[in-house]
């Protein structure tokens, strides 16, 4: 069952047992009890931040007395290199396992190591979900369900007011969306703003924008049907193009790194004035800006179409000793009625259109920035954005394209250039 | 007995050295303080940001004076992770493994040394070998392993397999061979001593002052490593190092509070250090890695 | 008769727990990492059945990994050369006539106490593009600002001032061990030849201690050649890939088994870098093993 050829699972046992005699080692095991009716059982629900499930879980353990939940943080990467490492080993991993959307992709390829939630009528609830964040999930077409969706991360665009006044642009966040329905026009403003002789530069770096552009596709290096069409799919080249023509372009990009220590920096000192931002990160800008740049942010509407970046799922591995049991905690942790408490608990956008037409969340307002009222601003690029299909092995080419973008930006290689490599190395990491 | 007066028959190491100074003292002393300048600005800077709000960070230039939130941020340390359960398990597993390691390493240094006995160097060629083994080598089977073990999640996983090493073992025999001379092991041997014996009551003392040090050194590297720790640790039962991973989590970082948990997952390191400092840093003298 | 049992059993014994564990925790998954090399292992789904030496094959013809080769070497030599002098000169201030001793010796440790954050925190800033403070301290004397991470050269020159300035001290203590152990009396004759300071640190100290100076360029070989911590926090957070830049200019090998095995998962192909490293590193130490045991021969 668990990863590992005879050879080695022989030759595991053989060096256990000779650790175990030598040093008479005993009784160490994990000892998780099974898990009969009414049975008392521990279930583990592992996530990679806060995900606001404390009081969740109080309720829960309240209303099921056999049940005794522990919450599990760990650091973003670290979370998933961990599980994929325990899901190698076939045992260790928690009972519910958060996913971010990112590494679902890669984790789809070892479904068999997940619980199918389809076994357990997980179909019964998709209408609870956005259509696309509940395709997401699924794997088989349709027959597996890898996991329940938690929030999402919507797009919209923020911006510093104060710079576009400066600059001679509008500073109504109305008026700032009905600049640009396109990246064509984004970038157009861009030019004026940098015309204007601003010190501060347009966006922070390529990696942003560009991830922004390539979430709003329906889908990028692999169809539908996960053939790789990273060489030949247009909307993978225009959105390249477009970002690889500003990437170097004087006063455009600040080049820095998303979530670098220099990013933080750039937000505190206003090195620039516009950036993608998924409804989870406002709380990074907030922070990185600190309260001296209170109100100086506002929040418009993205370019292009409605798009989505982050948000997560609830897995259940299937080494787990007590699948149903966690199904069920898994059910009641992305329940819309556990989705409006976490917004208004830590904030994060719920990923359900019931949830969203919630009073609470349609009218949260951010003071921070400049009272916009993002529950609604979020919740609009939620509901409208198309689903963004990610191939199986999208995690191998993906940071390909990145990089390349990275390498005009800081004035490496030219734009063509930079795609002829790209192009190469992800046949490579592709094996072809 | 016989022992002693082997022991006294041995003359004793020279009067240390001290090359003259004299001449260029003051830039002597000018190069030292800028070392340790550069040497301690980091922690200094740990300190700094621990003890100011996260958007400190965000200076342009890095903040040089502490603010007031020090207490404030120690007490978040302590809520949003298992932080005194952590420097306990880090305390534990530091310590057995120094001293285990350093324990396991002068027995087999001792043996090469100044025993004889077939394959001595075929051995310690093999022990030299596998200080080449990278340690990120085998983390994939090692894990297995300590899952068949049943080790996952509990100390023993990151104790164990920590309780020797080939640097130990190198180094011990080296301060063997340096300190312990080998007509005073012969001579026991002709009275008819154990070698349990000889190890303990000859061979120990003279090593004592090279063990502190590999002591420290294992006990450092114990505390400090996160690789392994972060792999086959839970954060409901983590060492500081995991703890700080814990601090670290979500889709932002809180700078300043994981800054105080460096800061302190650092100081009883450095106060063991500091308490130790005039023994190991004595230690390391007299047991010098000599030819 | 128990004593020759003693005298030819407990050497045995003393030696058995460091061979008895390495084997288990050492050793084995050495022999495993092999077995997964020769095959196309997955590190979730396991083995995904035997292919020989092929995962060999395409190693050596991959280009990344000849970069990551070069690129580790020449870490190597810009990091391991100038720290072991520095700490010889850093060991000869410290082995002077100095008021409050402990205090100094006990400054030089404290870079390898701290933090592997907050070591990457402050670097960060040090060798930040817009505000870092080695790029203020060039536009005081009138050069452009570098992009460190950026390129081959620079990046590598930050890393290697990171490593540097980790383990400078640590060797500087082994050495400083070494020199006070030399005899005062060879220095006094060298006085008395008429031998300067600086001639005497060159001919009387340095010879004596050439044993410890062997000792740890092994130790610094084997561990420079892993290099792994210092350039991988050098990356930015948002990307801890193990890439090593946007154009791997400054991935090491051990970042680049880290990359394929815990970013692309591909265990298969990491095993095989690990053996390759681990017989890259074997034949550097066979070579420094070879001139420590000449010279203690010459002796």
């Amino acid at each position: 069952m668990a990863a590992g050829g005879v050879f080695a699972r022989r030759g595991v046992r053989l060096a256990a047992g000779l650790v175990a005699g030598a040093l008479a080692l005993t009784g160490c095991g994990g000892g998780d009890e099974s898990g009969g009716e009414g049975e008392k059982i521990t279930l583990t629900v592992a996530t990679f931040s806060d995900f606001g499930y404390e009081p969740l879980v109080k309720d829960y353990m309240a209303a099921h007395p056999n049940v005794t939940v522990k919450l599990r943080v760990t650091e973003f990467d670290q979370h998933h290199k961990q599980l994929a490492t325990r899901l190698g080993a076939g045992a260790g991993a928690a009972d519910i396992e958060a996913v971010e959307e990112g590494y679902i992709p890669q984790f789809r390829q070892s479904k068999d190591k997940f619980v199918n939630l389809a076994d357990f009528g997980a179909k019964d609830l998709a209408k609870q979900w956005l259509p696309w964040k509940w395709e997401q999930s699924l794997a088989d077409s349709g027959n597996f369900v890898m996991g329940l969706g938690t929030d999402m991360g919507g797009l919209a665009l923020c911006y510093r007011s104060d710079l576009f006044s400066a600059a001679g642009l509008p500073v109504e966040r109305d008026k700032v969306s009905a600049l640009w329905t396109s990246w064509d026009e984004y970038f157009a403003v861009g030019d004026r703003f940098v015309g204007s002789g601003s010190k501060a530069k347009w966006f922070d770096g390529v990696g942003n924008i560009y991830q922004a552009m390539m979430n709003q596709t329906p889908y990028g290096y692999f169809d539908t049907s996960d053939a790789y069409v990273g060489d030949s799919n247009p909307a993978v080249k225009s959105a390249f193009d477009k970002v690889a023509a500003v990437a170097n372009k004087p006063g455009m990009s600040a080049k820095l790194d998303p979530f670098s220590q220099q990013w933080n920096v750039g937000f505190k000192q206003g090195t620039f004035a516009t950036l993608p931002c998924p409804s989870w990160m406002l709380g990074l800008i907030k922070d990185g800006s600190g309260p001296e740049n209170a109100g100086k942010w506002d929040i418009a509407k993205i370019p292009g179409n409605g798009g989505n970046w982050g948000g997560s799922f609830l897995t259940v591995p299937k080494q787990g000793k007590n699948a149903k049991e966690a199904y069920e905690l898994a059910k009641f942790l992305t329940s819309p009625d556990s989705e409006a408490k976490i917004f208004q608990n830590v904030g994060s956008l719920p990923s359900q259109p019931e949830t969203l037409k919630n009073p609470a969340v349609l009218g949260f307002k951010n003071e921070y920035f400049s009272n916009a009222p993002v529950g609604e601003i979020y919740a609009k690029s939620g509901e409208t954005l198309q689903p963004n299909y990610r191939g199986t092995r999208d995690a191998d080419v993906r940071p390909v394209f990145g990089r390349a973008l990275a390498r005009v930006e800081q004035g490496k290689q030219s734009p063509a250039d930079a795609w002829t490599q790209a192009l190469s190395e992800a046949g490579k990491a592709l094996g072809k | 007995m016989t022992t002693t007066t082997a022991v006294s028959a041995v003359p004793r190491r020279r009067r240390r050295a001290r090359p003259a100074g004299g001449r260029g003292r003051p830039l002597i002393y000018l190069l030292l303080a800028a070392v340790l300048a550069s040497s301690v600005f980091p922690l200094y800077w740990t300190f700094v940001v621990a003890s100011s709000d996260n958007s400190a960070i965000g200076e342009a230039t890095p903040p040089l004076v502490p603010g007031g939130n020090l207490m404030e941020n120690i007490s978040r340390v302590f809520e949003s992770s298992e932080f005194s359960l952590a420097l306990m398990n880090s305390a534990i597993v530091a310590t057995t493994v120094a001293v285990g390691n350093v324990f396991f390493s002068a027995l087999a240094g001792f043996a090469f040394a100044r025993l004889r006995f077939r394959g001595r160097n075929a051995l310690l060629v093999t022990v030299v070998a596998t200080m080449m083994v990278p340690t990120q080598l085998g983390i994939i089977p090692l894990y297995l392993l300590t899952t068949e073990l049943g080790w996952t999640g509990h100390l023993q996983a990151l104790i164990v397999p920590a309780l020797v090493s080939a640097f130990g073992v190198f180094w011990m025999r080296q301060a063997v061979d340096e300190t312990v001379p080998n007509e005073l092991v012969e001579a026991a041997m002709m009275d008819g001593c154990s070698l349990v014996r000889i190890f303990w009551h000859v061979a120990l003392p003279g090593i004592r002052p090279a063990a502190a040090v590999l002591g420290l050194f294992t006990f450092m590297g114990a505390w400090n490593d996160f690789f392994w720790p972060l792999i086959v640790l839970n954060p409901e039962n983590p060492t500081v190092q995991v703890a700080l991973s814990v601090l670290a989590s979500g889709y932002y970082t809180d700078y300043a509070l994981m800054l105080t948990g460096a800061l302190l997952g650092v100081l009883p390191v450095l106060a063991v250090f500091l308490l130790l400092a005039r023994q190991i840093v004595g230690g390391i003298m007299a047991g010098a890695v000599k030819g | 008769m128990r004593g020759r049992l003693d005298r030819h059993l407990t050497p045995y014994l003393f030696v058995a727990p460091f061979f008895v564990l390495f084997a288990v925790f050492g050793a084995y998954p050495l022999l495993a990492t092999l077995w997964m090399s020769l095959h196309d292992w997955h590190l979730i789904n396991g083995d995904g059945g035997f292919t020989g030496l092929a995962n060999y094959s395409e190693l050596f013809a991959d280009p990344d990994f000849w970069n990551a080769l070069v690129n580790t070497l020449s870490l190597f030599v810009i990091s391991t050369v100038p720290q072991l002098f520095i700490a010889l000169g850093l060991a000869a201030l410290l082995n002077t006539k100095l008021r409050g001793r402990t205090f100094w010796r006990a400054g030089v440790l404290v870079p390898n106490v701290v933090s592997v954050v907050a070591v990457a925190l402050v670097f960060a800033q040090v060798f930040g593009r817009d505000f870092g403070i080695v790029n203020w301290l060039l536009g005081l004397v009138g050069l452009e600002p570098i992009d460190w991470p950026a390129n081959v050269w620079s990046s590598h020159l930050a890393i290697a001032a990171i490593v540097t300035w980790r383990w400078t001290g640590y060797n500087a203590l082994i050495y400083l061990a070494a020199m006070q152990a030399v005899p005062n009396d060879l220095y006094e004759s060298a006085r008395l030849d008429g031998a300067s300071t600086w001639k005497a640190f060159w001919t009387v100290t340095v010879p004596m201690i050439r044993p410890t100076i062997l000792f740890t360029t092994v130790v610094s070989t084997i561990g420079g050649l892993q290099l792994f911590a210092e350039p991988l926090l050098f990356e930015s957070k948002g990307a801890s890939t193990g890439t090593g830049g946007s154009d791997r200019q400054y991935q090491t090998i051990t970042m680049y088994l880290y990359e394929k095995g815990f970013t692309l998962f591909d265990a298969g192909s990491a095993a095989t870098i690990a053996w390759v490293l681990f017989l890259i590193v074997a034949v550097f130490a066979l070579i420094n093993f070879a001139v420590v045991r000449r010279a203690v021969a010459s002796r």
